[in-house]
């Protein structure tokens, strides 16, 4: 029987490097995503002991990431909303100056639009577009069913494309 | 447009990130300051909030705003601390900056904040 030092190992090894993409993602910088997938990792060690095997190893461990990296937006959105700024402009900016970024302008104004989508919406989109997981495994990870996240997909792929022909015509 | 290959990472990023998340178990979990008060928190808001209706509810609104607060407080202070052991904290010593960190680490929305700001108001 494998100790829980294996079986975290295990768990790092599987997917430490998925869920970077994905909180990198969600956040904007790889200096955040970096912080944020630490606390990810603690969540999962402290939490290890409590999962009992009802949900798949794969859903539970990316539920805790999705679950985390709405919770930074959140305290993103409040820190901003204290110095009286928009949490989407920050994250925005931080893509604008992210040193890792070796794209094109269309797929930066694309990161850029994606970040200005409402939290679910985005988090939909990241995990359809970029993280190229199917509508069920999103369905079982976030516990919302699959026509409500087509939906959602839907209506986040409408706002990019007015998104960027916007953005395209005020160049 | 291709979905990948946009972002990157420094050199040998995933293999050292590997090893610092695989030493995770090796330390110690201590719980923040937030997490050891949020229960005393979570009383005390509760005890806040069941004061307030009281004084809807009874009509104290009449009284000076002043006198309601002082109510709070010693309320508060005898509920929580009957001996008396914690000391007030004047909040006109803490910094924005204080203010600021605590909200943030107390995981309240903004939206909750905004209508803390309401009641405050009316």
């Amino acid at each position: 029987m494998e100790s829980p030092e294996q079986v975290f190992n295990g768990i790092v090894k599987e997917y430490s490097e998925r869920l970077y993409w994905h909180v990198r993602r969600m956040v904007g910088s790889h200096e955040d995503a970096d912080d944020l997938l630490q606390d990810i990792f603690l969540k999962i060690w402290t939490a290890l002991p409590s999962f009992r095997g009802e949900a798949q190893l794969y859903t539970w461990v990316w539920r805790i990431a999705t679950n985390e990296s709405l919770n930074w937006l959140r305290r993103e959105k409040l820190r901003a909303a204290l110095h009286f700024a928009s949490a989407d402009d920050l994250v925005v900016r931080r893509i604008e100056a992210d040193p890792y970024f070796n794209g094109t302008a269309a797929q930066r104004e694309l990161a850029k639009a994606v970040a200005r989508l409402p939290e679910k919406q985005r988090q939909v989109f990241i995990m359809r577009w970029w993280d190229e997981l199917s509508y069920e495994q999103i369905s079982a990870i976030t516990g919302t069913s699959v026509g409500a996240l087509k939906a959602s997909y839907h209506i986040a792929q409408e706002k990019l494309k007015l998104n960027l022909s916007e953005s395209e015509v005020s160049k | 447009m291709t979905r990948k290959n946009d972002i990157f990472v420094p050199e040998g990023y995933f293999q050292q990130l590997e090893q610092r998340l695989q030493s995770l178990p090796q330390r110690e979990v201590k719980p923040t300051v937030i997490q050891r008060v949020s229960p005393w928190l979570a009383y005390a808001a509760s005890l806040a909030v069941l004061v307030g209706l009281a004084n809807f509810i009874f009509g104290r609104s009449a009284a000076t705003e002043e006198d309601n607060t002082w109510d709070y407080v010693s309320y508060l202070s005898q509920s929580l601390d009957p001996d008396g052991q914690i000391e007030l904290v004047e909040t006109a010593d803490l910094t924005d900056e204080e203010i600021r960190s605590f909200l943030i680490a107390s995981n309240i929305s903004v939206e909750q904040l905004a209508l803390l700001d309401y009641e405050e108001d009316y």
